[in-house]
């Protein structure tokens, strides 16, 4: 059996950061394309992609964050009740869903549905040589088929990732009013409106666009840079994945470093 | 999928058993794939979104020992079995999917068909029990390193460390453990039957391989998810002694 063939144990950090590195080029080749305005004579594609991620993806991320917020409403609920305060499960939840776990499910989701999808899209498009194509009919390929997935995507995900957090809201609200049952409604919700304010709705959004943009990059380099043969595809999604999901887990580490890291933003105390 | 998953379970408890050194090449494989990502998530997960955050709070009310026993509650149920699901299914899972997908798209699956070699008894069942000992594994592995990141985050507020050991050891209970590690091992039974489908029923040119490692990444983490908080429901509705704080 061939998978066993050579890969050591120093492969996955060398794959990473070779990845990390090339995609980092890569990535801002394509964002400057997108700055300077070049994508915009491809608006039309632009559009066409962000609708594709909404009609195509939405529907999953926020299933998948509803499921999140289902998970942190139940620990927020039981953890509550272990401190003899069950009144106060708006405050594990508010913390655990807008601050931490929505960013990452977003990216986890987002990295598998979209990030694999656009490697699978892109890549086959290198295998049939239509990449070339492009380039030979004159239209630059980093510009139409990356820059444009980009603008999409920054078109399409603030607002996808608004409403996400509404359904994690939900889902928690759900959680911890009728399936546990501690708390009364009206009781859950001043605590969880307490320990949020706009502010943090940003730096919640922050986090996600930024993951957003990485993973479309990183998808876009795999796809993009895809070879040999039918095989090489699937390779490369895998390759991709991979990458990502470190990522993401980094940038939502420094993203709290950063905005949370001196001051916890709680109503607590002075 | 689930007629998959019932012919795995069938032909990994019936004899022969030929898949043995395939399940050491394979067990080998996802350890060497996933160890890295593991370290670097889990850490990143634990320092920032329990340890910075609850260490924020806690310093407010002035009981930053108490945060042993939020990383109880949060990594050792919640966070380490999500970090290792997701990694595994990222990182090991598309792997599989990518080769099994290739061997069909290259039509080895059927060749070892036409050879007599039943391909779920030696591709599927050492990839399932594989996938299913690593998770538990490197299940333990994440608390570890989440545990750590506690510790790194209790130095960063210049706390010492024997209030977090003190109330991490008070709140800890064996039931938290095999919850973890039972849920972990489900998770890579989930992991492997629906990557190996995806991989084994790849088909649609070049592209094929690559949406089908897409799709199963897809399912991999709905499914897991989904499981996760059925188990993590009946977990705690059962066991009442898990929500006492000592």
């Amino acid at each position: 059996m061939s998978v066993g063939r050579s890969i050591g144990w120093l492969d996955a950090p060398r794959v990473w950061l070779d990845g990390a590195g090339e995609v980092a080029r890569f990535g801002s080749n394509v964002a400057s394309q997108v700055f300077s305005g070049r994508v915009l004579r491809f608006f039309g594609e632009s559009v066409r992609q962000a609708g594709i991620l909404i009609f195509g993806s939405a529907l999953i991320i926020w299933a998948f964050v509803f499921i999140l917020g289902l998970q942190c409403g139940l620990i927020g609920a039981y953890f509550s009740r272990s401190i003899g305060a069950p009144g106060n499960a708006g405050l594990f939840s508010a913390f655990c869903d807008l601050r931490e776990g929505l960013p990452y499910a977003f990216g986890y989701i987002f990295s598998a549905k979209v990030g694999t999808g656009i490697v699978a899209e892109l890549g086959a498009m290198r295998i049939s040589d239509e990449i070339d194509a492009l380039e030979v009919m004159g239209i630059p390929p980093l510009t139409f088929l990356a820059a444009t997935r980009l603008l999409g995507a920054w078109i399409a995900i603030p607002f996808l990732y608004l409403v996400g957090i509404g359904i994690g809201y939900l889902a928690s609200w759900f959680a911890v009013v009728e399936q546990v049952g501690d708390v009364s409604s009206g009781g859950y919700l001043l605590i969880f409106w307490m320990y949020q304010n706009p502010l943090d709705v940003l730096f919640s959004l922050t986090k996600a666009m930024v993951m957003a943009t990485i993973i479309v990059s990183v998808g876009c380099y795999y796809g993009y840079t895809a070879s040999g043969g039918p095989v090489g595809v699937g390779t490369a999604t895998a390759k991709s994945m991979a990458v990502n999901i470190i990522l993401v887990n980094i940038i939502g580490m420094l993203g709290t470093l950063i905005f949370y890291g001196a001051n916890p933003r709680a109503p607590i105390g002075g | 999928m689930v007629l998959l998953a019932a012919r795995t379970l069938v032909s990994a408890v019936r004899p022969p058993y030929p898949y043995g050194e395939e399940l050491v090449s394979q067990f080998l494989f996802v350890l060497k794939l996933s160890w890295f990502p593991m370290t670097i998530s889990i850490f990143a997960l634990c320092f920032g979104a329990v340890g910075l955050q609850a260490s924020g709070i806690l310093e407010l009310f002035g009981a930053l020992d108490r945060l042993g026993g939020i990383f109880v509650v949060t990594a050792i149920r919640f966070i380490g079995p999500i970090v290792t699901a997701a990694i595994l299914a990222g990182v090991a899972g598309t792997a599989i999917t990518a080769d099994l997908g290739a061997r069909k798209i290259r039509e080895e699956l059927d060749a070892l068909q036409v050879l007599g070699v039943d391909p779920i008894k030696n591709l599927v069942v050492p990839r399932f029990l594989a996938l299913m000992v690593v998770t538990a594994l490197l299940n333990i592995y994440a608390i570890v390193f989440g545990l750590t990141a506690g510790i790194a985050a209790s130095i960063l507020y210049d706390e010492p460390l024997g209030g977090f050991f003190a109330t991490l050891f008070s709140n800890v209970l064996i039931t938290d453990l095999w919850g973890s590690v039972l849920l972990c091992t489900i998770f890579g039974g989930i992991i492997a039957v629906v990557c190996c489908y995806k991989g084994m029923t790849a088909s649609g040119g070049p592209a094929g391989v690559g949406r089908a490692v897409n799709q199963a990444v897809v399912i991999a983490y709905m499914g897991n998810f989904a499981f996760l908080n059925v188990f993590t429901s009946l977990l705690l509705a059962f066991n009442p002694e898990l929500q006492t704080i000592r």
